[in-house]
């Protein structure tokens, strides 16, 4: 009986051990492969957003400005530009301050 | 019988024994493999515990450990996360022309990827058998083409480069770096270590649409007044936080030249000039600091002209009153009337507050090209003309400090150009307390009444304060006609939270420009005085307008952030 007992318990460890191996080996396949992606996207996102400072700068959007329209850019007045709050579905208009109120 | 019963007994023993022992064997090899397999269940068991339990790795991830990590080197990035410097990868292609089987399918491929390249002289190169760069920092789309000719000739060669998207617009701060990845000039040189040993981006305090606003006016009006130089400065008076540092002329990092010209020097950190009369806001603060005056303490029969020494000083206006009050001595910029607070603080306490608020001495900042103060022997004659801003020099960086103090209510800061972690460490307070508010006030009746010499910045909406500075400029130990004009802004004057110096390198009359008087007074045509009330405050104000609303929406942002 006892002999019976310990051949079940290492028949279980053998079978559980081999599961609980290829578990850990697919997890890190997909560990491995997620960070293989990541690499790359990261990558492809820097490139992106480095593109994308470059044709955003203040510089290049005068460039375009000047290619593709014919209105002139006009500075507005610190006293044009208003605080629009909204509370309770009710908006509240106020200055815009150059302080911290 | 009693041998038998031995011999039974022993048999019996022996075979006893022996049962035992295979028992105890077989059970221990039972055990073994039970315990063997224990260890490796076991082992495999905390490894998935393990990996279900690990957090993700959000780590920046090194682009380049592919390539290579002795180009290695962090980002920098503004306070908005734009790149101001970045490393990227690129590649070279290069041709082995042994490895060439058919030369004409090659140049015939060739020229249909890249129509625009010179073959005549590509075929030259061929020719002499020797491994040429064919095209450097080749795009991805036609790297990729090149690459599907499958010609194994075609070699190519992986690399990293050192950009500056921003070209011009950071080129003082940032610097640049030799082809050995090697920091020369500014924040490249100061954090070579930092920058190569981290992949962290850095993050400045700068801001790049503040920064090019603040450039283009600049640049505009350089063109205007024919200065040889300018530099502009946006601070934060309340934790030292530069928005925007620049200085004219400027250059392209991108095409690291070596430059030599001294008119390229840093004007901000590097340069030290006699700033004039902006020093007389800190003879009126550290009288009242010292409790010697009150704003409105009389001076009574202030003389047109006075001598120290052989040197004549005198009034730039000829209609300054002789009985002022301290504060009108501020707001009119009285030489005379400054010499003599200057007087009553005495030699050693006024070089002592001008150390104490920064102006003097040396200065602890983010890059390494910060002028070498000399420390200037006080005597009589030094207390009076440093009162009104003569024979004492400083940088405009200096300067900023300074006013921040005077405008912050007296608390010490550190210009900074690296934005640190929030701390919570405790604010010095170096001025006694009312002093910052006096000054303050008397800076504001400058630009907003008639009086005062800086009336073309007083922008509708923002408060401004300030004080004029126009300093003839020694050249060969005597002064010249040429001159610097400064002015030092600080707003709003109800809350100061800028300090904003614009300083022009001899400006020139402009006889042309249309000058729009505020607050509905008309218009003048032409500069009336090359002074800094006709120059650098008129670009101060007229850059205001435009960075106003800007910096008023970003302060809400970080507020709601």
């Amino acid at each position: 009986m006892k002999r019976f007992i310990l051949t079940l318990i290492i028949f279980f460890l053998i079978l559980s051990t081999s599961l609980i191996k290829n578990t850990t080996k697919k997890i890190e396949d997909e560990i491995y492969n997620i960070k293989e992606n990541l690499r790359s996207l990261n990558s492809q996102l820097e490139e992106v957003f480095f593109e994308y400072i470059y044709l955003s700068s203040s510089e290049k959007l005068l460039e375009f400005q000047l290619l593709y329209f014919e209105d002139q850019l006009i500075p507005k007045d610190i006293s044009e530009i208003k605080l629009i709050t909204t509370k309770h579905d009710a908006n509240t208009i106020e200055d815009l301050n150059i302080t911290k109120n | 019988m009693n041998s038998r019963i031995i011999s039974e007994n022993n048999k019996n023993d022996f075979s006893s024994k022996k049962i035992k022992s295979n028992t105890s064997v077989q059970f221990n090899r039972i055990a073994f493999i039970f315990f063997f397999f224990f260890v490796i269940y076991l082992i495999y068991t905390i490894h998935l515990i393990h990996l279900g339990l690990r957090k993700s790795n959000n780590k920046p991830i090194n682009n380049f450990n592919s390539i290579s990590t002795k180009f290695q080197r962090a980002d920098i990035i503004d306070v908005n996360g734009n790149y101001l410097a970045k490393t990227v990868s690129s590649i070279d292609v290069g041709i082995k022309p042994v490895d060439i089987i058919d030369k004409k399918k090659l140049i015939l491929s060739l020229k249909y990827i890249f129509p625009n390249k010179d073959f005549v002289e590509i075929e030259k190169r061929i020719e002499k058998n020797k491994f040429f760069k064919f095209e450097r920092r080749i795009s991805p789309d036609n790297y990729e083409k090149i690459m599907k000719l499958g010609d194994k000739s075609i070699v190519s060669e992986e690399n990293v480069i050192r950009l500056y998207p921003q070209k011009n617009l950071f080129s003082h701060i940032i610097g640049q770096i030799d082809d050995g990845n090697r920091g020369i000039s500014g924040l490249e040189k100061s954090l070579n270590q930092r920058l190569k040993d981290s992949n962290d981006p850095i993050r400045l305090t700068v801001d790049k649409e503040i920064q090019f606003l603040i450039r283009s006016e600049l640049v505009r009006y350089q063109e205007i007044f024919k200065n040889k130089g300018a530099a502009a400065l946006l601070m934060n008076v309340n934790n030292g936080d530069i928005i925007s540092l620049l200085s004219l002329p400027d250059f392209d990092p991108n095409l690291r030249q070596n430059i030599t010209d001294v008119n390229y020097i840093n004007k901000v950190t590097k340069g030290t000039y006699e700033l004039g009369s902006v020093f007389k806001s800190f003879t009126y603060a550290a009288a009242l600091n010292e409790d010697l005056i009150k704003p409105e303490t009389e001076f009574l029969d202030l003389p047109k002209t006075i001598y120290c020494g052989r040197f004549p000083i005198s009034e730039y206006d000829e209609k300054m009153p002789s009985d002022l009050t301290a504060e009108k001595i501020l707001i009119r910029s009285g030489n005379i009337g400054s010499v003599r607070i200057a007087e009553k603080i005495g030699p050693k306490k006024f070089k002592l507050f001008l150390e104490k608020i920064g102006v003097l001495g040396q200065i602890n900042f983010d890059i390494e090209e910060i002028a070498l103060q000399k420390n200037l022997e006080f005597d009589r004659c030094r207390l009076e003309t440093a009162a009104y801003g003569h024979g004492i020099t400083t940088t405009i960086l200096q300067l900023a400090k300074g006013y921040s103090i005077l405008s912050n209510g007296g608390f010490d800061i550190e210009p900074k150009l690296i934005k640190r972690k929030k701390n919570n460490e405790k604010k010095i307070q170096i001025l006694n307390v009312g002093v910052s508010e006096k000054v303050v006030s008397a800076l504001r009746k400058i630009v907003n009444t008639e009086e005062g010499t800086a009336n073309l910045a007083d922008v509708n909406g923002y408060e401004i304060a300030g004080k004029t500075g126009t300093a003839q400029q020694p050249i060969g130990g005597e002064y010249s006609s040429a001159k610097i004009n400064t002015f030092v802004s600080v707003f709003p004057s109800s809350k100061p939270e800028y300090v904003f110096i614009v300083m022009l390198e001899t400006p020139k009359i402009a006889s042309d420009y249309v000058y729009t008087l505020r607050n509905n007074k008309g218009t003048i045509k032409g500069t009336p005085r090359n002074t800094a009330g006709w120059t650098a405050v008129e670009v101060a104000g007229k850059t205001i307008e435009k960075i106003g609303p800007i910096l008023a929406t970003k302060s809400l942002e970080v507020e709601e952030k």
